[in-house]
């Protein structure tokens, strides 16, 4: 069948958004990296890969938000898939019931970021947050912290808040999933005699591991790119120490004025990204299976 | 040097996203009917000043037919990121403000300013108010408003207890002290967002009197392991186990510090003069005035208080519509519009002649004249990056670090960053 070249004209539309909002910028920012430009100017000069050499060997705020987004994203990682995966098991039926409650566990996801962090800013006030006093008044006040105040937790209580924030739209990704596989492989481990454990190991699992590396790459990349939340709540401190390398990039840019050093460390930034998220593709595909 | 002309495409489209995502605070005041009217931009941060400068654009357009203003006003942080890169092209801001310091600097290093200099309206302001808007003897900038960053206190709670305003740091901690006996917290302090950056300005502002020592950290003739910043730090440290500021404040909010100040829990708000009508608002009982730790004894104090002179005024370089724009500044500046803005607003003004009505302007006028105050020595630090470490270093003491622990790690930050 011949195929009119008149086709490559619907390719137009799309190909043009994706050159003007992701190639473009892209290349712009690989080019600025290699330049002292201040955002601001009409003029900039070439400084090779300085900008480079200090984000690696002179930079210890930038070494200190790459750990800080680890740690987040370790965190968010694990609980928000966690969380997800097991209020997804619950709700997977079918009923009203399960039909309101994957409303209501969706329901953060729709909200705007700085609603959330309006909302847990309150939560975690020291002397006026809910959870102090919560935890007051069920005779745990032992447990009662500076969530947000204090640069040991502060980025453990965002990531909390993330997870949160997130977990029902992953929630939605593992329901999906779920409905997906087929009602006589669980017929045929029932038949076999395994218990829930097994069937969920056998069956389960490696039928979700499709589903499982979207929640997981997705996650990784939004705990990566977790800005507003962070800005909102914390803006990096008290003391960097929930500074994380995308509110680095806006300090760096939109308060330092060092545009060619923040598209450096953006390059840099968008590498790591691509190489944990290839990893995680890698590792969670031998863990398919096909019947 | 390159010229890089041909980023102009992409900027515009970044425009256009950005000025849709501040489409709901833009507040067009344009004439829409003159068909040979100029329509100038004024771009600012100020949200809260939305109503009153509505109405003075209203008064400005019927006294200039022939000039409109459209009015956008981004969020303080969008301001900087998007508002200002706007400013590039000339066809947004042909009136903007600027924040003195670090912003003031980057937007005069790119040639962003038109300089006013020798304009008849500048005249009408305070003229030592506005040097903080000068640089290389052109006066690129004029500041409208005038802050003094500076602990509010109740002075009526401080006239029950019999207490006076401490003229040393000696007397300080009796203050300090006595509102503890009577189980009041001296000082709110609102470390979870401004409440550092405001009260360090008159912590240090005698331990180091020099009004050049952040130039001169930033050029390393000063490090903040040097006596003056590791006092400001052991002092942070003093207030901070002695109890004279709340506990957990590394986690309060300028609100909840707000609200203890306004139900006599706390007897001093760690921020500004700019906050003392919204005070007031949460408690009209509140009898108000400004007050600075003396951290030195009072045969060493130089300085009484911090003053700012910001929200300054510019016309874009870049702008087709000059003329317009210094029309507009030079109508901000008359003193009965300056007046209204004054009283509407809870704000001092740079302008001349301005005539304050509120009660709570009346009082605390005093300052402008009389007292000796000092500008914002942190705005003063041009390097953000090293405002930051500075910042850092009272967090970090805050948080229970050793002061000159502190100091060596924000110097260490002063070093990498330093240009």
């Amino acid at each position: 069948m011949k195929i009119s070249k008149s086709i490559y004209l619907f390719f137009l539309p799309g190909l043009l958004l994706y050159t003007l909002f992701f190639v473009y910028p892209t290349v712009s920012a690989l080019f600025y990296s290699f330049t002292d430009w201040d955002g601001l100017s009409q003029s900039f000069q070439f400084v090779g890969i300085d900008n480079y050499e200090r984000a690696f060997t002179g930079d210890t705020i930038f070494r200190k938000s790459i750990g800080n987004n680890l740690k987040f994203m370790l965190v968010v990682v694990v609980f928000q898939t966690l969380v997800a995966l097991a209020f997804a098991l619950i709700v997977l039926k079918n009923n009203k019931t399960t039909i309101f409650l994957r409303a209501l566990y969706f329901f953060p996801t729709i909200l705007s970021s700085v609603s959330v962090a309006f909302i847990w800013s309150f939560i975690y006030d020291p002397s006026l947050g809910i959870l102090n006093q919560l935890l007051e008044l069920v005779g745990l006040g032992f447990l009662a912290q500076n969530w947000l105040g204090n640069a040991d937790i502060a980025i453990y209580s965002l990531a909390v808040t993330q997870v949160w924030f997130h977990a029902g739209q992953m929630l939605i990704i593992f329901v999906a999933g779920l409905q997906a596989i087929p009602d006589e492989l669980y017929e045929v481990a029932k038949i076999e005699g395994a218990n829930k454990w097994q069937t969920f190991r056998t069956v389960t699992w490696p039928l979700l591991a499709p589903s499982a590396t979207i929640v997981i790459a997705y996650t990784t990349i939004q705990s990566f790119k977790a800005f507003d939340l962070v800005f909102a709540m914390t803006g990096g401190g008290p003391n960097n120490s929930t500074e994380i390398v995308a509110t680095y990039i806006f300090d760096i840019a939109f308060r330092s004025y060092q545009f060619g050093y923040a598209s450096a460390i953006s390059v840099i930034f968008m590498i790591i990204i691509a190489i944990i998220t290839f990893l995680q593709f890698k590792a969670l595909r031998s863990d398919r299976i096909s019947y | 040097m390159k010229n890089h002309s041909f980023l102009t495409p992409g900027i515009l489209a970044l425009g256009l996203l950005l000025t849709g995502c501040a489409g709901e605070s833009t507040s067009d005041t344009s004439n829409e009917g003159g068909e040979d009217s100029t329509q100038i931009s004024f771009i600012h941060w100020r949200g809260e000043d939305k109503a009153v400068l509505d109405d003075i654009i209203a008064q400005f357009e019927e006294e200039n037919p022939d000039i409109s203003v459209e009015m956008t006003i981004y969020p303080s942080e969008q301001y900087q990121s998007t508002g200002q890169r706007l400013l590039q092209d000339g066809s947004t801001g042909d009136v903007f403000t600027s924040f003195p310091g670090a912003q003031f600097e980057a937007i005069a290093s790119a040639g962003l300013f038109e300089d006013l200099s020798g304009e008849d309206f500048v005249s009408n302001f305070d003229e030592e108010l506005i040097t903080v808007g000068q640089k290389d003897d052109a006066q690129l900038a004029l500041p409208y408003q005038l802050v003094f960053n500076m602990p509010v206190y109740n002075k009526g709670m401080f006239e029950e207890l019999g207490l006076e305003v401490p003229k040393s740091w000696t007397e300080f901690q009796e203050m300090a002290d006595t509102l503890l006996e009577n189980d009041i917290t001296p000082i709110a302090f609102p470390g979870a967002d401004i409440g550092p950056n405001q009260f360090m300005n008159s912590m240090m502002m005698n331990n180091a009197p020099d009004e050049d020592i952040f130039e001169k950290l930033q050029n390393g003739e000063e490090t903040l392991t040097n006596e003056w910043w590791v006092k400001t730090l052991e002092d942070f440290q003093l207030l901070e186990q002695n109890g004279y500021i709340q506990d957990d404040a590394l986690g309060t909010s300028q609100d909840s510090a707000m609200a203890m100040v306004a139900n006599e829990e706390a007897a001093m708000l760690a921020t500004g003069s700019y906050h003392m009508s919204a005070l007031l608002g949460l408690n009209p009982d509140l009898q108000l005035d400004l007050m600075a730790p003396i951290t030195v004894e009072e045969s060493e104090a130089v300085y009484e208080g911090i003053n700012t002179a910001t929200f300054m005024l510019a016309v874009n370089s870049q702008s087709e519509k000059k003329e317009q724009a210094k029309e507009f500044i030079a109508f901000l500046s008359q003193p009965e519009i300056a007046s209204q803005y004054a009283n509407e607003t809870g704000q001092h003004l740079t302008v001349n002649d301005v005539e304050y009505e509120s009660e709570v302007l009346q009082n605390t006028a005093y300052w402008i004249d009389e007292r000796t105050t000092r500008f914002q020595p942190r705005f003063l630090i041009t390097n953000a990056q090293i405002e930051a470490a500075v910042l850092g270093s009272i967090e970090n003491v805050l948080g229970g670090a050793d002061p000159m622990t502190a100091a060596e790690e924000a110097q260490q930050l002063v070093d990498e960053n330093r240009e």
